[in-house]
């Protein structure tokens, strides 16, 4: 029964990634909303939740693209537990360290994700208009997907 | 906080095990298995999220078309009972019409000259005593003057001119009250006189005892009668009465041919009447 909010909430995060993926792209580039969900969730949960949030999430993504299956999830499980490492030296609470910290990890994230595609299966899956751009749509909108947990996270109980 | 960070590096081991176990064996039944549930579990919320999403990006759209649809709807409404008015104004002036042309046609096969004219009012408080036309002196009405009116192609006598004005009149009934009428039964050798009672019913007395009258019979009006012209249907008998101890005659119900209150137009006959029946209302009045 403790699952439900975090199922609904894994759930309906899916949902608003995929409705904006669908309606709200421009030039074919839109934030990665399950990018910023996943580096919340690894903010604001206990380690070992933030690292299950970040493989589901990941897991999400690979399920909902045609790529290589769990590259997302492997890099969404280092990236939370790299933000487990990280939030025990740096104040990641406040809105300007979490634009960095999404700006930087959501580049290093596509890095990744490129250099597993590229391995694993020899295909480039990010052109490079999303990789400039990407970065900086995910750190904008960090800190609006970060409140919201929070908000979540204290009325519900959820996380 | 030693526990947490086991925790921590546990669950990390264990997602980036199942991870690379979902890269490196991506065909193997397990990452398949893995797949396919996955993918069962994420499909439904797709499906309704797209569903929603439709009727949702259409709102604005939808609520648009609703009220241009309202508008039409009242605006047809409107011209739905525009349109009732009108078809039972266009199936009146057809009744009219026909009920007119059946007048018309009768009045041609008259042997009198004569004027039509429109009843203008009926008093409730006197509904079977008299009415006014309008048509009056100006029209060559004159006093005592026949009225007959029509009812599916068949005539009657209604009554007679009571009062003239110049352009309108009054007719007495031959319901009223005061009023009657010298009637016979076409074939039959009595006359009785009809008398008005202020009912739909005409009493008909001084029938002589061994009369041959009988209910369904015609009554016209007596060539014996001076103020209406013989010949005309007065009504039918509705029922005979028979004859009481104490009176030599007996008495029948007579109902008027014409119904007064289905009466819109009537036509007064012109005829020369005998000079002395001319004051005859102004006595009646007095």
């Amino acid at each position: 029964m403790i699952f439900i909010g975090d199922i609904l909430l894994y759930v309906l995060t899916g949902l608003a990634c995929w409705w904006w993926t669908a309606n709200m792209s421009a030039f074919g580039v839109a934030p990665n909303i399950v990018f910023m969900a996943a580096l919340s969730a690894a903010i604001l949960a206990r380690p070992a939740k933030a690292m299950a949030y970040g493989f589901f999430f990941g897991v999400y993504l690979d399920i909902l693209g045609s790529n290589i299956l769990g590259a997302y999830a492997l890099t969404y499980t280092l990236m939370a537990y790299a933000v487990y490492v990280l939030k025990r030296h740096f104040d990641l609470i406040g809105v300007f360290s979490q634009i960095i910290a999404a700006l930087t990890l959501s580049a290093l994230t596509m890095l990744f994700y490129q250099g597993l595609s590229l391995i694993f299966a020899k295909i480039n899956p990010l052109d490079l208009k999303a990789f400039l751009v990407e970065p900086f749509l995910n750190a904008a909108l960090a800190p609006f997907v970060f409140y919201l947990f929070a908000r979540l996270k204290k009325g519900f109980n959820i996380l | 906080m030693n526990r947490e960070k086991d925790m921590a590096n546990y669950a990390f081991v264990f997602f980036v095990f199942l991870s690379a176990l979902l890269l490196l064996f991506p065909s193997t039944r397990v990452a398949q298995t893995a797949r396919i549930i996955a993918s069962y579990s994420l499909y439904p919320s797709l499906h309704y999220g797209a569903k929603y999403d439709y009727y949702i990006r259409n709102v604005p759209e939808n609520f648009l078309n609703l009220l241009k649809t309202d508008q039409e709807n009242r605006a047809l409404k409107s011209k739905i009972k525009e349109l009732e008015i009108s078809v039972k104004t266009a199936r009146a002036a057809e009744a009219e019409n026909q009920r007119l042309t059946g007048e018309m046609g009768l009045s041609r096969n008259l042997a009198f000259r004569g004027v039509w004219a429109r009843v203008i009012n009926k008093n409730p408080l006197d509904w079977y005593g008299s009415f006014f036309i309008n048509k009056g002196a100006k029209a060559g009405i004159t006093l005592n003057a026949t009225v007959i009116g029509f009812e599916t192609a068949r005539l009657g006598l209604i009554g007679r001119v009571f009062e003239v004005y110049p352009d309108f009149s009054k007719v007495l009934l031959i319901t009223n009250g005061a009023s009657s009428v010298i009637g016979s039964v076409p074939g039959a050798n009595f006359e009785g006189l009809a008398e008005g009672r202020g009912t739909w019913l005409l009493k008909v007395n001084y029938i002589p005892e061994g009369s041959d009258i009988a209910e369904g019979m015609e009554l016209i009006t007596s060539p014996s009668g001076l103020l209406f012209p013989p010949g005309l249907p007065v009504g039918r008998v509705a029922r005979v009465h028979p004859k009481e101890s104490f009176m030599n005659f007996i008495t029948a119900d007579v109902a008027p041919a014409i119904s007064i209150n289905s009466l819109k137009e009537v036509y007064v006959i012109k005829r020369d009447l005998p000079a002395d029946l001319y004051g005859l209302s102004e006595g009646v009045k007095k």
